[in-house]
């Protein structure tokens, strides 16, 4: 009989490879580009005015934050070394590629927002109730439709009626005129 | 006494009650429905409440906090979907119970723990609150520089998926919260020409985004997923000589909860998890744990509740939050022009009073609303995603308008909901960049009028005493999480820890 050999799982668990996380790296560098772009815009501060004495200058505090920062960031690539589990917890949930369905919803959340204004506050509740539901695979189109409609009607009673928060009209002023 | 009774009277008006009342009931209701939670309804709730009394908004919150964390037990027992994180630990053995034929005496003893939890902590922050504002009236800024970074380094020991993540969360809360003029100098940060940020970045339109958008982000994801409908109980309430035999664990998961909860920066889910472990450390019998035993129910319950009370004690009397949720009630306070810290209780001691009046009902409220309602609370989770979502961005983007009727707050809160997303795909926590967010200002305020009365040198700093004390905390609290470790390889052992 053959006796197996036991070997040692050297290979890290996660989606690192050798000594670094690959996603970890990609995320350490986005935070140290992002940590040094502030530190450049900070190092552009006019100092204190002279008036002011002993003071310490705007840019002192930012700055102590970026290296702080960035002395953090460089564990993270590493991390995995030291906390496998937690890693391979985050690992999970990052594994899979952001789903087409997150970003269509991305996309139609900035779409309301970019058009509330113009539309109006009960409008845009409107547009929310409608398209949100009906993008997210909804079928029961009455169901959707009396939401949409009751939802809206509801919040505004509630708060532009009895609590009296200003709802800018938009595009209904038009109507109401 | 005097005013005690003062905050107790306010709280006694019947608006006040209702308010207290209604926030219960929100509080019971998000807690239960997993994806909502105590922050994002606090975080949602705040624009709202500029135009009410400050008092009776903050003492709803409170309220809303203390019925949120029992309120997530319910489906942790009763579907073994936790509707809040502080109530995973309650999980464990509440649903085990529920599926052995017992879900009405799972619910009661998670309630009647709860109720003891917070009863408890609200006994320890009546005392404690005064005691400590006292001491902290004696710090100067040196002082307060030290326990704000303190309490900074606490993030690391915060539930969450890493602590070195969670570091970096707070310090770029701090970063951000650097935005707008500096008070010292006049100088403009990091306003990039964009006018409406001269005033720095608004605490409720990211909150709202980091709350309630990025998780409806996260919901997107898991549209279909079929909630498994349970069958309708009756709340039981356990037998004076069950709770007899209980006591004791009651006792002291509640003492060890408001310990945790008094800790800056921990909250429920952590004092949960180390009521759960201590229960069965301290079980006679804890080869039951896991099987339905009522003691993981009680630990766990008793804990996170008194979690609850306890954090409010750092969050009132030294404007230090204990948790994630407190952050937001600190920012609540400001948002309220209330001045957080050691002279909240000396300019408005009725306000800590009412706040403490709150709890009090909140805590024997939800048991009303547990013996009355947990059945109808557990259909929550029926609702479909495809309506409730929506509903929580309609909320969010009348939320952030209103607070101060500007498109600029709208996008701030939709960009924060959108980078809080990816951040938290990554492993990132909201909470402990809240907490940077809101205790940035006074880190920075404290570290320039230090600088300024030590000369300009750090290490200057070191003559104070209380100083060193806090460094000597943040060290222990920095390295904490490798002290499991550490004892593990010294003794040889593996870990008996649940979490």
């Amino acid at each position: 009989m053959v006796k197996e050999k036991k070997s040692i799982d050297f290979a890290p668990r996660t989606l690192g490879a050798g000594l670094l996380h690959k996603k970890d790296l990609l995320l350490a560098a986005i935070l140290i580009a992002f940590g040094s772009f502030i530190y450049y815009h900070a190092g552009k501060f006019p100092p204190a005015p002279a008036i002011l004495g002993d003071t310490i200058n705007a840019d002192v505090f930012p700055k102590m934050l970026v290296v702080l920062l960035i002395f953090l960031t460089v564990v993270v690539p590493f991390e995995f070394k030291f906390s496998p589990k937690k890693i391979d917890k985050i690992d999970k949930d990052r594994g899979d590629e952001t789903p087409r369905i997150t970003w269509i919803t991305i996309f139609v959340l900035l779409a309301i927002a970019s058009s509330a204004e113009f539309l109006g506050s009960v409008l845009t509740m409107f547009v929310c109730c409608f398209s949100i539901p009906i993008l997210w695979g909804e079928k029961r189109y009455l169901a959707v439709a009396i939401y949409a409609v009751l939802f809206p009607a509801f919040v505004f009673l509630l708060f532009n009626k009895v609590l009296g928060l200003y709802f800018n009209p938009g595009l209904l002023e038009v109507f109401i005129k | 006494m005097e005013d005690v009774i003062k905050g107790l009277t306010l709280i006694f008006e019947f608006q006040n009650i209702a308010l207290i009342f209604g926030g219960v009931l929100v509080g019971v209701l998000v807690g239960a429905l997993p994806g909502l939670s105590s922050p994002m309804a606090i975080a949602l709730l705040m624009p709202f409440t500029i135009s009410l009394d400050p008092i009776a908004s903050i003492s709803m919150m409170a309220a809303l906090y203390c019925a949120g964390t029992f309120g997530g037990s319910i489906t942790a027992i009763l579907i073994n979907a936790p509707g809040a994180p502080p109530a995973v630990a309650t999980a464990l053995d509440g649903y085990q119970m529920a599926k052995n034929g017992e879900p009405g005496r799972a619910l009661g003893l998670a309630a009647v723990a709860s109720v003891f939890g917070g009863l408890f902590s609200i006994i320890v922050f009546l005392i404690a609150t005064p005691v400590l504002a006292d001491i902290a009236l004696q710090f100067g800024p040196v002082e307060y520089f030290g326990l704000s970074i303190f309490a900074l380094s606490m993030l690391a020991a915060m539930s969450g998926k890493s602590s070195i993540r969670n570091l970096i969360a707070g310090v770029l809360g701090v970063l951000v919260s650097t935005i707008g003029v500096h008070l010292a100098t006049g100088v403009e940060r990091f306003e990039f020409g964009i006018q409406e940020l001269s005033d720095g970045i608004k605490f409720v339109p990211v909150l709202i985004g980091l709350f309630a958008v990025s998780e409806l982000l996260t919901q997107s994801k898991t549209l279909n997923a079929v909630v498994e409908k349970m069958s309708a109980k009756t709340l039981k309430l356990p037998t004076i000589a069950e709770l007899k035999k209980l006591k004791g664990l009651i006792l002291r998961s509640s003492g060890l909860g408001t310990f945790i909860g008094i800790l800056p920066a921990e909250g429920s889910t952590v004092a949960a998890m180390m009521g759960y472990n201590e229960a069965k450390r301290w079980s006679k019998t804890p080869e039951k744990f896991g099987t339905g035993h009522a003691e993981g129910i009680v630990g766990p319950e008793a804990a996170n509740n008194a979690a609850a009370g306890g954090a409010m004690v750092p969050t009132l009397a030294l404007g230090i939050p204990g948790s994630g949720t407190t952050a937001l009630i600190l920012a609540a306070l400001v948002m309220h022009g209330f001045r957080p810290g050691p002279y909240l209780i000396t300019e408005t001691p009725e306000l800590v009073y009412a706040i403490f009046g709150a709890m009090l009902i909140a805590n024997i409220g939800f048991l009303g609303v547990g013996l009355v309602g947990a059945k109808y609370f557990s259909y929550v989770t029926l609702i479909p995603k495809k309506f409730l979502w929506p509903s929580v961005f309609v909320f969010s983007l009348i939320g952030s308008y209103a607070y101060s009727s500007a498109m600029f707050d709208v996008w701030v809160m939709l960009l924060s909901g959108i980078i809080g997303y990816f951040a938290m795909r990554n492993g990132f926590s909201p909470a402990p960049f809240v907490m940077g967010l809101i205790l940035g200002k006074m880190v920075e305020e404290t570290f320039t009028q230090s600088m300024v009365i030590y000369n300009s040198n750090f290490m200057n700093f070191f003559d104070s005493f209380v100083f060193n004390i806090f460094v000597l905390l943040t060290v222990m609290s920095l390295t904490s999480p490798f002290w499991g470790k550490i004892k593990n390889l010294i003794t040889g052992k593996k870990s008996e820890s649940v979490f």
